[in-house]
């Protein structure tokens, strides 16, 4: 067996602890990263982020804000959260967790945004962030656990974003509803929200959305054109 | 002179720090509006005596009940008005990447230059925001830098520690790299930025990053604040703070002030605009005794003997102040040309 001298067996010592606190380390978050796969707060799944009021269509609202907080600042409803550097292109940007706190649409954030990603807008009703979508199977007005009408009392374009029938089963118009999510924050219905806010650009014409759509996917068009 | 140029660094200490805590103060005037929007400040007072998010907005409630207008009578009690407070609370909002102070729009020209390459677009409400920074930095040049910039004296404040090394008799190393990397990935921070069509350079950019972790360092600790934790939750803030201080140590151990002096592209934009800027520090020849105090002094690494203070200058005026026979000054000039031929550059 090979002899070292004191300092020499320190030295290795150290050497080699280091070497396998950083190999355990880096094991550990290679493990860490596979398990925080779950996506951000505000990215949730098929129902997409919900941009504040004003906001443009996703690809030119990423290439236009500048992720400062001035939104956040303006917003006196505290609606407005920002995604983590963990999410990526998104680390920065403003987004509204509907279900924690809907958004009350005092349209503060527009002027307040020094880059044009929102919009200024005139009314609430211009607004389109998305819309509510109610799950019958889980209502408790529509599966006749109950009466309830939360969501109902507190639109904001009560009557004609959200339309009540006689046993106060919700029934929501896509032409009006902007998605502010404020029926979503409560919904009595906790675990799974009977009414949840799917984002997109619902109630606006047809023709803008069929000319925003053009936007969203050039590169799809040309190269369907040049395979045909 | 002497004595004015002192006062000038004091000055610009003052607003350095003033804005750092301005960092702090514009999130908890963002609550402060929240709360005072629903009503909710004395019960919030009330509720969180004797902890951090209480203190704050309970103390900022006094400061703001003092202005003008923002109490009136009821019931024969001065009490809060509420309207008024908001107004109050509302004037100010944003960072040091983009701000409203009353009526005036400031952002960062790095920004408006990544929004506009990245959109294609150029709205004016950008222009609005862009004037004021681009016309003082076209007259001023590096100024940002120097007076505003957050990163920029915690950089200055790590200089300092430098000294307490060198005393410690463990002198910190100083890696030189060429001046040119800032502009090289200030180009290809745009170019990216154009390509992807998402800002990519404020992700990294110190001011911002700096600005974005303390707005979320302040906002968490009030959400836990109001789910009955207290205390400041560090929590809250997310690895790019680890980012900014491998920036920190980066320029305590190896290289002074390497980040101002080679890699940030911010302030590669400003020099760029501040290139042809009058106000500039002079050397007078006649009256320089050649004591190299001024290179030893200087923060951007340059020589002010040989007369170079060209587009790396931020005009921050240490130079002057560490001046012992009045020979720096600033003046009213074009720009400069180095007397001798560019040597490797001197200093520490």
């Amino acid at each position: 067996m090979k002899e070292y001298s004191r300092r020499e067996f320190l030295r290795r010592m150290l050497g080699n602890t280091t070497r396998a606190g950083v190999g355990t380390g880096m094991v550990y978050g290679a493990l860490e990263m596979r398990e925080s796969r779950t996506p951000p707060q505000g990215m949730r799944g098929d129902l997409g982020i919900v941009r504040p009021p004003g906001a443009q269509i996703e690809s030119d609202f990423l290439s236009s804000c500048i992720r400062c907080t001035d939104c956040a600042d303006a917003c006196p409803a505290q609606c407005i959260l920002f995604f983590g550097p963990e999410a990526g292109a998104l680390h920065g940007t403003p987004y509204i967790q509907t279900d924690e706190k809907g958004c009350t649409l005092c349209m503060k954030c527009g002027p307040a945004c020094p880059s044009e990603a929102l919009a200024v807008l005139e009314t609430k009703e211009e607004v389109s962030m998305g819309r509510a979508v109610v799950d019958e199977r889980l209502c408790v007005s529509f599966n006749g656990t109950g009466v309830c009408g939360a969501c109902h009392t507190v639109c904001p374009l009560r009557n004609r974003a959200i339309i009540q029938d006689h046993r106060n089963r919700p029934n929501v118009d896509v032409e009006h509803c902007t998605g502010c999510g404020l029926c979503e924050e409560v919904c009595i219905v906790r675990d799974r929200r009977a009414i949840r806010v799917v984002s997109g650009r619902f109630n606006i014409s047809e023709q803008e959305q069929e000319q925003e759509q053009d936007r969203e996917e050039p590169e799809r068009d040309q190269t369907e054109e040049a395979t045909s | 002179m002497k004595i004015g140029i002192r006062k000038l660094q004091i000055l610009r200490r003052t607003v350095q720090i003033s804005v750092l805590v301005g960092l702090f103060m514009v999130p908890i005037i963002a609550r402060y509006h929240n709360y005072a929007a629903s009503n909710e400040i004395d019960r919030v007072v009330e509720k969180w005596d004797g902890t951090a998010a209480g203190a704050m907005i309970s103390t900022l409630d006094t400061a703001i009940r003092l202005l003008p207008g923002a109490e009136h009578e009821r019931a024969g009690i001065m009490q809060r008005d509420t309207d008024a407070a908001i107004a109050y609370a509302q004037q100010i909002r944003g960072s040091v990447w983009s701000a409203d102070i009353g009526p005036l729009s400031l952002t960062d020209p790095l920004a408006v230059a990544e929004s506009s390459l990245a959109s294609k677009k150029f709205p004016w409400v950008l222009a609005v925001g862009l004037f004021i920074p681009l016309l003082a930095t076209l007259l001023l040049g590096r100024v940002f830098c120097s007076w505003i910039c957050p990163a920029g004296l915690m950089f200055e404040m790590n200089d300092k520690l430098r000294g307490v090394l060198r005393f410690l008799e463990l002198p910190p190393r100083n890696l030189r790299m060429e001046r040119s990397t800032k502009y090289g990935l200030l180009a290809a921070g745009l170019l990216l930025t154009t390509v992807l069509a998402v800002p990519v350079l404020g992700y990294i950019y110190p001011p911002a990053v700096l600005s974005r972790e303390i707005h979320d360092l302040v906002f968490a600790t009030f959400d836990r604040a109001e789910h009955g934790r207290f205390g400041f939750w560090v929590g809250g803030m997310s690895w790019m703070t680890f980012v900014f201080m491998t920036i920190i140590a980066i320029e305590l151990f190896v290289s002074r002030r390497w980040w101002c002096r080679y890699v940030c592209p911010g302030g590669g934009l400003y020099s760029l605009l501040g290139t042809f800027r009058p106000l500039r520090v002079k050397l007078k020849h006649e009256k320089c005794t050649e004591c190299v105090l001024c290179v030893a002094a200087c923060p951007m690494g340059l020589n002010p003997m040989k007369n170079e203070m060209g587009m790396e200058c931020d005009s921050c005026g240490v130079c002057i102040s560490s001046c012992n026979d009045d020979a720096l000054g600033y003046a009213i000039a074009g720009p400069s040309k180095p007397i001798a031929q560019t040597s490797p550059e001197a200093g520490p």
